[in-house]
């Protein structure tokens, strides 16, 4: 079991860094988004169906993370390898996967967003001497040594991110596993209850502020209600 | 299109604009990518002395929106033949460059971070709330289905077109997507909030007599003002989440609320 653990651990490190040079660095074809990361994590680690709930909070939380410009956001796609990658390990071989479980793999990985805003940042100035490279190439004419800059580039994140992933799924798992609560107790209740309406009114908040029109605010408001009696009269609610 | 600068070349510039951003940095921000991804035009169009200061002007700071390069790349490489040709001078390509890459970078935020993004994003949670397992494979293409293209598409209408490549960005009224793609974004944040609400509703930490309505409900209208407010994400998750720990574990302690 060890074993697979650490194989685990080692794929869910390899995939999230692959997935996170398409945050910016190549591609950004989306797949660093939450909604994406935490059901590849689910499918590689054979729990998908337990990823995808998860996978709609994380995105909601980190849904106003947005590279406008030369700003540089919480990095969302670590901070949903983390969470996701420590939840369904527990889910995998600890003791499954339920609200109270999630809301602590939040609070837990939450920071890694943060930490991996720092790391952008000094990867963007550590890329300087990229630049000054660029300028002694052409000077020297080595059109070459140019064309492969973009691969350093490439390698730099890929190593920076893969190692601040593998040691927060490390740390992050073992804080997981010790401090979630024991099932049934007042505190698993709480973290359950932080789970259950927490964690999502504070994404569905959080979405709410990328709409910056008021005419899209009523017609949120206004589809909420239209569904909400809609599933009333469908009889789906009480 | 030249007998110089050919499908093929077009299509490795393409390529080569999916690694636009992999060497940014903040002295001249995407400099180092923008070089890159124009090099194989420079090679076919420059040798020796006119080659390298070619570079050399591709080296200069350059920030922008990396799916609007594309078009600004086929504007350029067209810009550099003409040079090449002795049509126009080097400084107008630098000086088309400053100009455009501002309301390019404009367009492309406004588009996909602040519109299509969004209204993606909101779909798909819609429909994982509402039972659709495969909502972000949904996410994924309606996403790309915009991003692909208008990265194909502007590298070629930038390449037909020219210094005129922005009249051609406009034609396509990515504004009024916007304004469109931001209206859909609500609706499907209110379905999923709806949606959300109902599986509370039935859930295992269910409170019971309605009161999921009014502490769902009145938790977003809390938590979106205090975000407007300039409170962080993070100070909200962990402020509210020990108040509630605080609040839970001592309700429970003296009144037994979960069975």
């Amino acid at each position: 079991m060890t074993h697979s653990l650490a194989v685990d651990l080692g794929a869910i490190t390899l995939l999230g860094a692959l997935l996170a040079l398409d945050r910016r660095a190549a591609f950004q074809l989306m797949l660093s988004q939450p909604l994406v990361v935490i059901p590849l994590v689910g499918l590689l680690l054979g729990c998908l169906p337990e990823s995808i709930w998860l996978a709609a909070i994380v995105q909601l939380l980190w849904m106003a993370s947005l590279t406008v410009g030369a700003s540089v956001p919480p990095n969302e796609t670590l901070a949903s390898v983390v969470i996701g990658g420590i939840a369904l390990l527990h889910a995998r071989y600890f003791d499954g996967l339920d609200r109270a479980t999630e809301a602590l793999a939040v609070l837990v990985g939450a920071p890694v967003s943060l930490v991996g805003r720092w790391l952008d940042v000094r990867l963007d100035k550590e890329n300087a001497h990229l630049a000054a490279r660029a300028d002694r190439a052409v000077a020297e004419r080595d059109y070459a040594t140019l064309s492969r800059l973009p691969l350093v580039g490439l390698m730099r994140t890929f190593v920076a991110d893969g190692a601040l992933v593998a040691l927060s799924l490390i740390v992050g798992l073992a804080l997981l596993v010790n401090l979630r609560p024991t099932p049934g107790g007042p505190v698993y209740e709480a973290l359950g209850t932080v789970g259950t309406y927490i964690l999502p009114a504070l994404g569905i908040a959080v979405a709410l502020t990328t709409l910056r029109r008021r005419r899209a605010l009523a017609l949120a408001g206004a589809s909420f209600v239209l569904t909400f009696v809609g599933l009333l009269w469908l009889g789906r609610s009480e | 299109m030249s007998a110089q600068i050919d499908r093929g070349v077009l299509a490795r510039i393409l390529w080569r604009s999916f690694f636009f951003q992999a060497a940014n940095n903040y002295e001249r921000m995407q400099n180092v990518g923008f070089a890159y991804c124009i090099q194989p035009a420079l090679e076919r169009l420059y040798t020796g002395d006119d080659l390298q200061r070619a570079y050399e002007r591709h080296l200069d700071f350059f920030n922008s929106h990396a799916y609007m390069t594309d078009a600004l790349l086929g504007a350029v490489v067209k810009l550099e033949e003409d040079v090449a040709a002795g049509r126009t001078s080097p400084e107008q390509v630098r000086a088309f460059k400053a100009t455009m890459m501002g309301p390019l970078a404009a367009i492309g935020d406004s588009f996909f971070w602040a519109s299509l993004k969004p209204f993606a994003a909101a779909l798909a949670v819609a429909g994982i709330f509402s039972g659709v397992p495969w909502a972000p494979i949904v996410f994924l293409l309606l996403y790309n289905l915009f991003h692909l293209g208008l990265r194909a598409y502007g590298l070629s209408a930038g390449y037909a077109s020219g210094e005129r490549v922005f009249e051609k960005i406009c034609r396509i009224d990515l504004v009024q997507f916007s304004d469109r793609s931001h209206y859909l974004a609500g609706i499907c944040l209110g379905v999923a909030s709806a949606t959300l609400l109902d599986t509370t509703l039935h859930g295992p930490f269910a409170l019971g007599q309605g009161l999921e309505f009014v502490v769902l409900v009145g938790l977003v209208l809390i938590l979106f003002q205090s975000l407007k407010r300039k409170l962080d994400m993070p100070w909200l998750l962990y402020g509210f989440s020990a108040l509630t720990l605080s609040f839970v574990v001592g309700l429970n302690t003296f009144f037994p609320l979960f069975r």
